[in-house]
């Protein structure tokens, strides 16, 4: 594998500046608050772009996942483990329900896998609407909260899956994705197993999904309405974050979350609800006509750039 | 003995109108393999459009759904001409069908959120003079709202068989759906009826919307339970068969009501995804379908 010193250098610097960033500066708790929400935003994107990006399966329920990382890493956490552990048993268990829906699916030709991991994600909304109402830490926990710490556990999250996305994708393994992406039958033909590497992509798919669940059980200690994580909001807008900067490439769920994030905090503010109503259009245009998202884009006019000089 | 009737009962009038649902889903699927996920936005629209007539020129729901019908089958020239013909450019069908599934899935964020700013998110239905009344039909009890929606169900799936079997505008659809370029090769013009049968598709969703907002009620997000319940009937029926549809819209109806007694009504559409899944494990090309 062939390392980008540029990008890495580059990579390595804003990661730095952002573990620096909270000890320097008093960012405030509304910012703290708006950053983990980032890196939230970021883990999932780079999530459905794992599977919908690189490996080209549509991933409707992305919320089937986040929120049983939530709910896994909630009572595992309240159970007395450290955060940590609590959050890899929640990307576990969302691994464990992906293979559910995607044993079945996954070996169908056609939009069965979308239709199920939607149908997934509806069900898992209903059954904890059934189940619980509200769940809570005790007290101390709550008591011993600093924002501190869930910025440094989100930013590690957030940097750990952009690093498995990127060492996965150049490898042997990320080849093989790739390949069936481009062209199934011809990735069949140079003998790659395609059911395999589609599990493979969406089991890991479905893990960074429920380690985000973590980071947002670890954000927010009580939820008063649990069926709230499986809220198909939580599958809309990492979708819309990749497709906006680009599906298939490592940085643009980055620059489309970030996008999204500053946005939304501009757009709020000024247009009320309607702003969703914007989010929609631009998401559909984009699907239309920019189909490779800003990252493609930036591409595109620097061909054009160049093919000038 | 009485305890069984009743549960057919309701699981058959349930079941039509999730059948009523399923068919401008499957005929979009089956015709021209796109996945339209906004289709519950579609009913949910329509259903507002019922009660928008109900409330501002009392006009009867039933009778109102001629007009829904013709708003309906706009709105769906529209959504084709916008939305879905550019698509038919790709070569692959694949790429179609996963890109008909993204742009639908942002009209879901368009539509959603211009009803909740239009409708306001509350709950609504159409409540008439006759809305509650039951009648006592072969020792179980119907109500008249469902009783409607079972007859309007069967109707409109008699129209839709008759019209895709019988005339000539059926004959092009099921040369386009078999195959598209021969189709074209023999004299049909396949984008035209592509665009009718979308049209046909969506005022199916809103007769459903109709329906749904007689004897259930609607807010701007419900789109995608109705959505759920489309997607599984189609499924059960198997992708593209038109007329398994009703039939399996009738056994989810009836595995539900079965499911509200046995497991309690919280849970009965967890029964939708294990059938759902069964049908996939063992069955993947549905039901009613004879196999390829």
């Amino acid at each position: 594998m062939e390392i980008n010193w540029k990008k890495l250098t580059l990579f390595g610097v804003l990661v730095a500046a952002f573990l620096i960033a909270p000890l320097v500066i008093e960012l405030g708790s509304n910012v703290m608050n708006l950053l983990v929400m980032l890196f939230i935003l970021i883990i999932l994107s780079q999530s459905w772009n794992m599977i919908g990006g690189y490996a080209g399966q549509i991933n409707l329920g992305l919320a089937a996942f986040f929120g049983c990382g939530v709910l896994i890493t909630h009572f595992v956490w309240k159970a007395g483990m450290p955060i940590f552990l609590a959050s890899i048993a929640g990307g576990l268990a969302a691994a464990v329900l992906a293979g559910i829906i995607g044993l079945p699916t996954l070996r169908l030709k056609g939009a069965y896998f979308a239709i199920g991991t939607f149908a997934l994600a509806e069900v898992c909304r209903i059954i904890t609407a059934g189940a619980f109402t509200s769940i809570e830490m005790p007290g101390s926990y709550a008591s011993s909260f600093s924002l501190v710490s869930r910025f440094y556990f989100g930013l590690s999250v957030a940097v750990i899956a952009i690093a498995v996305v990127h060492i996965i994708v150049n490898s042997k393994l990320g080849f093989g994705i790739l390949a069936i992406r481009d062209d199934e039958q011809a990735a069949q033909v140079m003998g790659v197993n395609i059911f395999k590497h589609k599990i493979i992509a969406l089991l890991v798919s479905a893990f960074l999904a429920g380690m985000a669940g973590g980071v947002h059980a670890f954000l927010r200690l009580s939820f008063f309405d649990i069926t709230t994580v499986f809220n198909p909001v939580w599958t809309f807008e990492p979708l819309m974050a990749v497709i906006i900067g680009g599906a298939g490439t490592l940085i643009g769920p980055v620059i489309g979350s970030v996008f999204l994030v500053i946005l939304s905090e501009i757009f709020a503010l000024t247009l009320g609800q309607a702003h969703l109503i914007v989010f929609g259009f631009m998401f559909v245009l984009v699907v239309m006509y920019f189909r490779n998202g800003l990252v493609g884009s930036i591409d595109q006019i620097r061909q054009l750039v160049t093919r000038i000089n | 003995m009485e305890n069984i009737t009743q549960i057919i009962a309701y699981g058959v009038i349930t079941g039509a109108v999730y059948g009523l649902v399923a068919m401008g889903l499957g005929l979009i699927m089956g015709v021209m393999k796109f996945l339209n996920i906004a289709h519950g936005s579609f009913i949910v629209l329509s259903g507002y459009i019922a009660f928008w007539l109900l409330k501002l020129w009392g006009i009867d729901p039933y009778l109102s759904i001629p007009l829904v019908l013709i708003a309906m089958f706009a709105i769906g020239l529209l959504f084709y001409k916008l939305t879905l013909s550019p698509l038919l450019k790709l070569p692959s069908v694949g790429a179609r069908m996963d890109l008909s599934m993204l742009i639908t899935f942002g009209l879901i964020y368009i539509m959603d959120n211009t009803m909740a700013m239009v409708w306001t998110p509350n709950i609504r239905s159409a409540v008439t003079s006759y809305t509650g009344e039951s009648v006592n039909l072969l020792g179980a009890r119907f109500s008249i709202t469902g009783l409607y929606g079972l007859g309007i169900a069967v109707f409109t799936a008699v129209v839709l068989y008759v019209l895709l079997s019988k005339t000539y505008f059926g004959k092009h659809v099921r040369a386009a759906t078999q195959d598209a370029q021969a189709a074209s090769l023999c004299g049909v013009n396949v984008h035209r009826t592509y665009l009718i049968s979308c049209g046909i598709a969506i005022a199916l969703a809103g007769v459903a919307g109709v329906i749904i907002v007689t004897s259930y009620s609607i807010n701007p997000t419900g789109g995608l339970s109705w959505l759920l319940i489309a997607l599984v009937v189609m499924i059960l029926a198997g992708e593209g068969n038109m007329y398994g549809i009703l039939p399996s819209g009738i056994i989810v109806g009836l595995i539900e009501s079965v499911s509200v007694l046995t497991v309690g009504i919280a849970f009965r559409q967890a029964a939708a995804l294990i059938i759902f899944i069964l049908i996939l494990m063992f069955r993947p090309q549905g039901l009613f379908s004879r196999g390829e």
